[in-house]
């Protein structure tokens, strides 16, 4: 049987882009998922992200939390919680708590003042690339699923702007080798793949700091 | 004249209807311009898809429904002699449609409703515009009620006569409205606003669509009927001669209203949630709706054909030139005719079921209602506005050839610009996009006719201007007219004493038809969604 | 309603166009019903439910069963995903001639799919899966474009469908699937 599962994957290597062998997630915004969502609490969160406020600041490796979409926020700690995602350090602090405590994290740092991006780089090449895309690379502009000024959307696209830009860059560079694969259908992942290492450089400054 | 006092109400629906008309043909020009891809600096799909949102409701909701509700008003009180029912009921129904309008206006301009004029969900606009949109039907109702209450008090008043055909049709309309609008209406009340109000948390997309779709045919002849009216009623002494039939006219309607209303389906052919059992019975259902149009082609040609010859019109054709073609009314039916047979073509291209496949959310959909609606039917509606206007203003329009410079404009404007947006869809365009970003040679083929669009849409919208100039100037610098002089002059009926069969003088048995059809086509389609399990989706941004 | 005291009324040139009126509509019907039943000639149908948000997590649409598979069969089944802003996998290769179905689900929105003058045309509903048969008589390039709004990007939603002459398949497909 698993021969056959072998041979069929190489069958459809020839004949697909892209094959990944487990889901890239195991969170679905479910009706179940919605309503433990709905139910985060802002107080509850606040105490729950004490430990959190210390790494996530500006200038430091973790990114910045404040104002991001709360859907995303929750999928991201799932995922650390069940390896979807790989990080040591994530992975050993929300081991232990529940889902409900996940979604109150989320509503607390998802009501909090967004960053501004004052601090960001406009170049041409990034100015295209975020409004227009490349249609020979079938790369969508970033705005269309990050939305103007990069403030994410409902119900689970990430607000970017005013992110830390080092952050970014390491994001984009871990999507293209795949060393980050929790995004459903590898969307990002194929984005960053036809990415080169200037025009990410260039999107990290454009909306980072 | 008794009717004097409704003159305010009816002139507000009129230029609130053809107000919103000339801010969206402004809108409609942008898209053309921005879509063609022509000037990158106006490159921006937010504001596109804002605008298309915008556009789509001012032409499909709010230039329609106030421009019916006015007509209506008018045409009970003129040709049924009466003065208008429940007057405080008409303000009332006008004040809830107006404030629907600007609470959805809001939002759409804001870009915080940019679904469409179908508004799909999951994609979930800001909950002001399901209310603004759910008012504006509400509003309409009042109106849909004074109509059946003045048909029916007038029957009690006139034991045994004949209902004037304008009434007749009208009441068609008003009760083809009532059944039509609780689809769209159990959408936004029951699915729509709860969701966005975030009072539940998923709504089924299937059942949201199959709601939908159950208006989303019969709103058509909902906006068809009045353009009938004026073929029936207006054009035949317009053109100097009479209405060539009576009973089939009646019967015309009639059928409109019972075939209109159960066939929603073929706007789903490509939809997974209903099965080929109840796409098939929709699509012949679809082909059945063709025969009022085609007795209607017939009567009004065989009317005018009568004036023509009357005129001295001979030969096979020699009648086409003796018609007054210097007369609106008489031109506007020519032209709406011309973009009837190529209108009414292309929809049974979108009827023909498996063949749909081809044309299905191409650019061929938006160019084909364009034709039929924005064609076909405004047209009559410009006819219908000059026709009364000196009822309603007490003044004669602006001398001149205005009016038919604007109706000839209108008609080029519609076939440059319609017929281009047919091929874009034959050639595969999509519809619903904002620029051409597929790296496809298939694409190279668009540009000419994206080009020739915005050539349309300019003499259109200088058309539109030229209308609503028209109409102010008349209202306010017209030669003021007599009461007599203003008159509407309706077809002659047959003479007073005659009776038409009951079935149509009434429309008893044919409501009973209409909700035994309703529930063949319609009861398990949406019985299935409550019957089996299925899973709803959140709301999405855009 | 008071009774009536006289029949329809039909002038007799009425009686003629009300006869050509039929037959035209008997036309259409006939063939519509004709292609329907005999040719098989239909759009999409019939009601199959799945969770779109949960799609990566079900048994068919799970990330690594998408793209095209050969049953033992021969029969060529394609199963999509459409996400804002693509159909995944991206580009997908079937051999010409052949009857190929698609299996396509929304993990989002509504969309709509579409190849450019061929029948491969279908909305695909979230929360419903959509099934369609067809086959791709040339070779060459087609691009499957997305035809609904389904938000800003909508503009950008297309994927490549590369159709493949039969030899070319054979070559690229090993002949023994078995294991």
């Amino acid at each position: 049987m698993n021969r056959f599962l072998n041979i069929s994957a190489i069958i459809m290597a020839f004949l697909t882009e892209g094959v990944w062998a487990e889901p890239s997630s195991k969170v679905a915004f479910t009706p179940e998922v919605l309503k433990t969502l709905s139910a985060g609490q802002t107080k509850k969160g606040e105490e729950i992200a004490q430990s959190c406020v210390g790494c996530h600041v500006l200038g430091g490796a973790a990114p910045l939390l404040d104002g991001q979409i709360g859907a995303y926020l929750f999928k991201q700690l799932k995922d650390y919680q069940d390896g979807s995602r790989m990080n040591e350090l994530m992975t050993g602090l929300v081991r232990g708590l529940s889902d409900q405590d996940l979604a109150d994290i989320a509503a607390y740092f998802s009501q909090l003042k967004a960053p501004s991006s004052t601090k960001s780089k406009v170049t041409e090449m990034a100015e295209v690339l975020v409004h227009s895309g490349d249609p020979r690379r079938i790369l969508p502009p970033c705005v269309a699923c990050h939305e103007r000024d990069g403030r994410g959307q409902k119900i689970d696209v990430p607000a970017i702007r005013g992110q830390s830009a080092a952050y970014l860059h390491q994001t984009l560079k871990d999507y293209k080798s795949g060393q980050r694969h929790n995004d459903l259908l590898g969307r990002m992942r194929a984005i960053s793949q036809e990415l080169n290492e200037k025009e990410i450089k260039a999107l990290a400054e454009y909306y980072g700091q | 004249m008794p009717e004097s006092s409704f003159k305010p109400l009816i002139l507000s629906h009129f230029w609130l209807a053809f107000g919103s008309f000339g801010l969206a043909c402004v809108l409609g020009v942008y898209q053309v311009l921005e879509r063609s891809g022509l000037i990158p600096l106006m490159q921006s799909p937010e504001v596109y898809f804002a605008s298309v949102s915008t556009h789509g409701v001012l032409m499909a909701f709010v230039l329609t429904t106030f421009f019916i509700m006015g007509f209506g008003y008018l045409v009970a009180t003129t040709s049924l002699k009466m003065p208008l029912a429940h007057p405080k009921w008409a303000t009332a129904g006008f004040s809830v449609s107006a404030l629907g309008t600007l609470m959805a206006a809001i939002p759409l301009l804001l870009g915080k409703a940019s679904v469409l004029y179908t508004f799909y969900p999951p994609v979930q606009a800001n909950v002001f515009f399901y209310l603004g949109a759910a008012l504006l039907v509400v509003g309409s109702w009042f109106w849909a009620v004074i109509m059946v209450v003045m048909f029916g008090l007038w029957k009690k008043a006139h034991p045994g006569a004949t209902v004037p055909l304008p009434m007749f049709a009208t009441t068609a309309n008003a009760i083809l409205w009532l059944w039509t609008s609780v689809g769209v209406a159990l959408e936004v009340v029951f699915q729509l606003i709860p969701w966005a109000l975030g009072w539940i948390d998923t709504i089924d997309v299937g059942l949201a669509r199959t709601l939908f779709a159950w208006t989303l045919h019969p709103i058509v002849y909902f906006w068809l009927i009045p353009a009938y009216i004026v073929l029936y009623s207006l054009v035949p002494k317009a053109a100097g001669g009479a209405l060539f039939s009576h009973d089939l006219a009646r019967l015309a309607f009639v059928l409109l209203l019972v075939f209109g209303l159960p066939i929603g389906f073929h706007h789903l052919y490509m939809d997974p949630e209903h099965g080929q059992g109840f796409k098939m019975i929709h699509a012949v259902g679809t082909f059945f709706v063709m025969l009022p149009t085609l007795m209607t082609g017939f009567t009004v040609i065989a009317s005018l054909e009568q004036a023509g010859r009357k005129k001295g019109g001979k030969g096979l054709f020699g009648w086409i030139g003796k018609l007054p073609w210097d007369h609106p009314v008489v031109l506007a039916a020519i032209l709406a005719f011309l973009m009837l047979i190529a209108g009414g073509f292309g929809g049974i291209v979108n009827a023909s079921y498996g063949m749909n496949a081809m044309v299905h959310n191409t650019a061929w959909v938006p160019g084909h209602f364009h034709l039929i609606f924005g064609g076909t039917t405004v047209i009559l509606y410009f006819a219908a506005a000059y026709a009364v206007w000196p009822k309603l203003t007490g003044r004669a329009l602006i001398e001149g050839s205005l009016p038919l410079v604007q109706l000839w404009s209108w008609f080029i404007g519609m076939i440059i610009l319609s017929t281009p947006w047919h091929i874009l869809g034959l050639l595969g365009q999509p519809r619903r996009i904002s620029s051409v970003a597929y790296n496809s040679l298939l694409t190279l083929a668009w540009d000419p006719y994206e080009l020739a669009m915005i050539i349309g849409g300019l003499i259109l919208l200088g058309s539109a201007f030229l209308f609503l100039h028209i109409l102010l100037a008349s209202q306010r610098k017209g030669l003021r007219i007599a009461a007599e002089e203003a008159e509407i002059h309706y077809a002659d009926e047959e003479p007073e004493g005659t009776r038409v069969p009951a079935l149509l003088n009434g429309f008893g048995v044919w409501n009973l038809v209409i909700l035994l059809l309703m529930l063949a086509n319609f009861g398990y389609p949406i019985a299935q969604f409550f019957l089996f399990k299925t899973f709803g989706s959140t709301g999405w941004g855009y | 309603m008071s009774s009536s005291s006289r029949p329809l009324h039909i002038d007799p040139l009425e009686k003629k166009w009300l006869k050509v009126a039929f037959a035209l509509i008997a036309l259409f019907v006939g063939v519509i019903l004709y292609t329907g039943f005999f040719q098989h000639v239909h759009p999409p149908g019939g009601m199959e439910t799945i969770d779109s948000a949960a799609l990566h997590l079900s048994e068919e649409f799970a990330e690594d069963r998408l793209g095209v598979s050969v049953a033992p069969d021969g029969a060529i089944k394609v199963t999509l995903v459409a996400a804002r802003y693509g159909f995944y996998p991206r580009s997908i290769k079937v051999p010409a001639g052949r009857p190929i179905t698609f299996r396509i689900a929304s993990a989002d929105v509504l969309h709509g799919l579409h190849v450019p003058m061929t029948n491969l045309a279908t909305m695909v509903v979230p929360g419903y899966i959509s099934t369609v048969t067809t086959r791709f008589p040339k070779p060459g390039e087609y691009p499957l474009l997305c035809n609904e709004y389904c938000g800003m990007g909508h503009d950008h939603m297309w994927s490549q469908l590369q159709v493949v002459s039969q030899e070319d398949w054979d070559a690229l497909t090993p002949s023994s699937k078995e294991p």
